[in-house]
């Protein structure tokens, strides 16, 4: 654990300090945040459509917003959707506004330093771009504790709704991330995750 | 003289034609020799009786007098207790047998050399199966579809029940135990010259028991069963038998999902065996047998307002006549060849059809002594069947005596197991959470069907990918083993495993839903492998005490599982919530439910002057995974694990006025439990056993 917490600090400091090294003057320094609780509530589910509002996102403020514009990706269940491309057509989907997209690459926050861009999709009619269910995005359902576990090694990378990168690692779907989380205690829809946000545009790396 | 080949081929002619005449005593003297201590007899593994000590295959038998000294009522806490055997709970409740790291799927259970059906999800509930009547059981290991067909790859176990000896004979026998299981026996016979008849009735029926204390439901709930087995024996000559069997189990239990929801659960099961056995010379004899098996299960949850809430059942026959021949030219030979036809049919809840299976199936095999000191099987068999290929399953296995305390032992075979009833037919939503199981054969018609009424968001397999059939799971099993006896006393056998398995049979997302869950379906996927070594020894210290130990190392693992982490495309957290980290190779520990230590150690007490018999047995296993609990979809070695455990069996036997025995015993003596996961074994148990023998 300890040795955990030594490498996140030394995965910081190189961003910090990689950035620092390249940006010389007129770049702003890459932002490397944790977000707890996240609220995601929704209605219906178990059958009944879903429905509820979602929760929306701003990565550049860093925080929840309730503007019809000014977000990047928004929450409600296990959903997640990008300011960018076509409704699903569920109850209450917010209008998309901006050019968001979103690809799940495989590995570690430390290890995914380049965007690829050519991964990028919109949400669409279909499906949205981050995959919904068990196993599909990211996270699967355990059916014999009704848990929902983020997979490790999947991390969500966004294009912001202005052309600008994201990525996402989500670390728990329940209430002050307990450390075995029980769903008869334990209040779900409540997203802690880290991210790291590149605010200078046109820079596709981490 | 000139040794050229033609002479050669002549010379070794000659060797084959007078060899068995110059061996023959030779051979009896040995035969005589070993039957003196090592006389135990089985037909499992040939078809043929054959002393056990002599067989190339890796095989083991558990004797009435075994069954009785533990006191032991169901098939499966005794077969939990024999090394490299492990009883795993179904999530329906019941429990199935694990045999060389292979799933109870994969393992055939027969009665008196026919196969038991009602696997309703893959496993047989070896608790269906009362011992008051056993001769032996009889277990073979490795691949046996080269004689047994589908479902004999990980091994073959069976039951064989008492046959009536002369005389009238009869007894009784009643134990009591915790939970307030009693089970009671009652066994009569009688033969003459022509005629044997038998009967045996056992009732057995417990309050159940509940590891989580919660007031609604029970972990086992209260239950009780019948089996019913009769058995006619008629010798028209001494060269013409017919024997005629009934098998009639039946069962009641109480079935709660919630302090709304309540109901019953019933099983139905009859088995009746009709054979004749005829001899025509001393040299050929054949068998003809007609077998028919009923399974059904029927269980329902009503409301508290007595509304129906659910209903499921599931019917399952099964027709199978064989004719079996065997030719025994001279002592070193003997040659076996049958053929027959299994007839299934199945109905049951979310089936559409009542599907049915016809498969007409041959085998042969020559079991000889061509050479001194060694014993070759060789044998095939060919399956057809009208809903999967085809399957040819040779075998061939291999024993040499090195000399008088060593014995060499090996065998190559292949196994399948026929994809069931359920990966073809299955067509089954989820009322509660919503998502849907489609059997392989049924996807087109129900994926349209599900897409007619907008229920599915987007296809990730076409329909068009299920055109062709589901291939039969196939395995190549490996055993090369060392039979080591270097005094009477002392009997060491080492046996070294391996199973190749392709075309595993596993479920795939082929659709999502729009209500965000998932259609499954069936496809041959994944290549696993199991190895392992299995030790077992027994020691007799005098003759009051003895000793036996069992060991069983095993690595079960998935191909594709190893490549991806061999690849580092596999990433765990340390901490459920803490960043993830990539694995490498090692960090894959293998298939669910799979022990990598298993051990017993077993002690028995013999004070002949008193007649009192005692002894202590302990079983353990080291840890395993039953889950994938950090997500990854892998077990790993940052996935939370079932601890190891022991648990500690003791029983005291006394017999009294030669024909009453009464005995006292703790099965799960430290009252180990795992609510959590390990939910078939019930804690401390006392019981009190008494037996009559008429």
């Amino acid at each position: 654990m300890k040795t955990m917490q030594l490498f996140s600090v030394f995965v910081l400091a190189m961003i910090f300090l990689s950035c620092s090294k390249d940006d010389e003057s007129n770049l702003i320094a890459v932002e490397s945040e944790t977000v707890l609780n996240l609220q995601a509530p929704q209605t219906g589910g178990q059958g009944q459509p879903i429905g509820g509002p979602f929760t929306k996102f701003d990565f550049e403020t860093g925080t929840v917003t309730t503007s019809d514009t000014e977000w990047d990706i928004a929450f409600r269940g296990t959903s997640i959707i990008v300011n960018g491309g076509a409704s699903l057509g569920t109850i209450d989907e917010p209008q998309r506004t901006g050019d968001a997209a979103a690809y799940i690459a495989d590995g570690t926050m430390a290890s995914i330093e380049e965007v690829n861009t050519d991964l990028f999709v919109q949400d669409s009619e279909n499906g949205y771009a981050i995959p919904s269910g068990s196993g599909n995005g990211w996270y699967v359902y355990n059916p014999a504790q009704f848990l929902v576990t983020p997979i490790p090694g999947k991390i969500l990378v966004f294009r912001t709704r202005d052309g600008r990168y994201a990525k996402v690692e989500i670390l728990s779907y329940y209430k002050d991330a307990p450390e075995n989380p029980d769903v008869f205690v334990d209040e779900g829809r409540h997203y802690t995750f880290n991210y790291v946000y590149q605010p200078n545009a046109n820079i596709n790396s981490f | 003289m000139s040794l050229n080949k033609n002479n050669l081929t002549l010379y070794f002619f000659l060797m084959l034609l007078t060899g068995p005449f110059q061996l023959v005593h030779a051979q009896k003297d040995a035969d005589t020799l070993s039957m003196q201590n090592l006389g135990e007899v089985l037909v499992t593994a040939t078809r043929t009786k054959r002393q056990l000590s002599a067989l190339p295959l890796p095989a083991q038998i558990i004797t009435k007098q075994q069954i009785d000294n533990i006191n032991s009522i169901r098939l499966s806490n005794l077969l939990a207790e024999q090394t490299g055997l492990i009883t795993v709970p179904d999530f329906g409740g019941g429990e199935g047998l694990q045999m060389q790291g292979l799933d109870a799927q994969y393992s055939l259970i027969l009665i008196d050399g026919v196969p038991l059906v009602g696997r309703s999800a893959g496993t047989l509930d070896l608790n269906r199966i009362s011992v008051g009547n056993i001769k032996q059981i009889e277990v073979v290991k490795g691949a046996s579809s080269s004689l047994y067909g589908s479902e004999a790859i990980a091994g073959v176990v069976n039951i064989i029940t008492e046959t009536p000896k002369q005389g009238l004979n009869g007894g009784l026998d009643f134990r009591q135990s915790s939970f307030n299981t009693s089970d009671l026996s009652v066994n009569l016979s009688h033969k003459n010259k022509k005629l044997a008849l038998s009967g045996f009735l056992n009732r057995l029926s417990s309050n159940g028991y509940d590891l989580n204390n919660s007031s609604e439901t029970n972990t086992v709930e209260p239950f009780q069963n019948y089996t019913l087995n009769t058995k006619i024996i008629y010798d028209f000559t001494d060269k013409t038998k017919l024997n005629a069997s009934l098998r009639y189990f039946t069962q009641e239990q109480d079935l709660v999902a919630s302090e709304e929801l309540k109901g019953e659960s019933s099983i139905n099961e009859w088995n009746t065996l009709v054979k004749i056995d005829h001899e025509y010379n001393d040299k050929w004899a054949s068998t003809m047998e007609f077998y028919a098996t009923n399974y059904q299960t029927e269980e329902f949850l009503n409301e508290n307002n007595g509304a129906t809430f659910s209903n499921a059942f599931f019917n399952q026959y099964m027709i199978r006549p064989e004719l079996r021949s065997t030719f025994k030219p001279n002592d070193k030979h003997t040659f076996i060849g049958g053929m027959g036809l299994t007839h299934e049919k199945l109905d049951r809840t979310s089936f559409n059809t009542t599907p049915v299976f016809n498969a007409p199936y041959v085998y042969v095999q020559w079991d000889t002594n061509l050479l001194s000191k060694t014993n070759l099987i060789v044998g095939a068999r060919y399956d057809n069947h009208n809903a999967y290929a085809s399957q040819f399953s040779p075998k061939a296995a291999l024993r040499y005596e090195l000399n008088e305390a060593i014995a060499l032992k090996g065998s190559v075979g292949y196994g399948f197991k026929a994809p069931d009833f359920r990966q073809l037919y299955f067509d089954f939503s989820n009322s509660t959470v919503g998502y849907t199981v489609l059997g392989y054969n049924v996807v087109g018609s129900a994926l349209t069907a599900l897409e007619e009424q907008g229920q599915i968001a987007n296809i990730l397999v076409p329909a068009s990918e299920f055109n062709g059939k589901l291939q039969a799971e196939r395995s190549v099993n490996f055993n090369l083993g060392i039979d080591f006896d270097p005094t009477a006393s002392l009997k060491i056998k080492l046996n070294l495993f391996r199973n190749n398995i392709s075309n595993l049979i596993d479920t795939r997302v082929i659709a999502n839903r729009t209500n965000g869950q998932n259609v499954f379906s069936y496809f041959n996927v994944a290549e696993v492998y199991t190895q392992g070594i299995e030790f077992n020894t027994t020691y007799k210290f005098n003759n009051y005490i003895k000793v036996s130990g069992g060991y069983q190392l095993l690595f079960a693992k998935d191909r594709e599982a190893e490549a991806a982490f061999a690849n580092g495309e596999v990433f765990a957290r340390e901490r459920p919530t803490s960043p993830a980290f990539q694995l490498s190779g090692n960090d894959y520990f293998g298939l669910f439910n799979r022990s990598r230590h298993m051990a017993n150690l077993k002690l028995y007490y013999e004070w002949p002057e008193y007649k009192i018999s005692s002894n202590l047995r302990i079983v353990y296993r080291s840890r395993y995974g039953i889950a994938d609990t950090n997500g990854n979809g892998y077990l790993d070695n940052y996935d939370a694990f079932v601890e190891g455990n022991a648990i500690v069996n003791f029983a005291l036997n006394k017999t009294l006025f030669k024909k009453y025995k009464v005995a006292l015993g703790i099965d799960n003596l430290f009252n180990f439990t795992d609510a959590a996961n390990i939910p078939n074994v019930p804690g401390r148990i006392y019981y009190v056993n008494m037996n009559f023998k008429l």
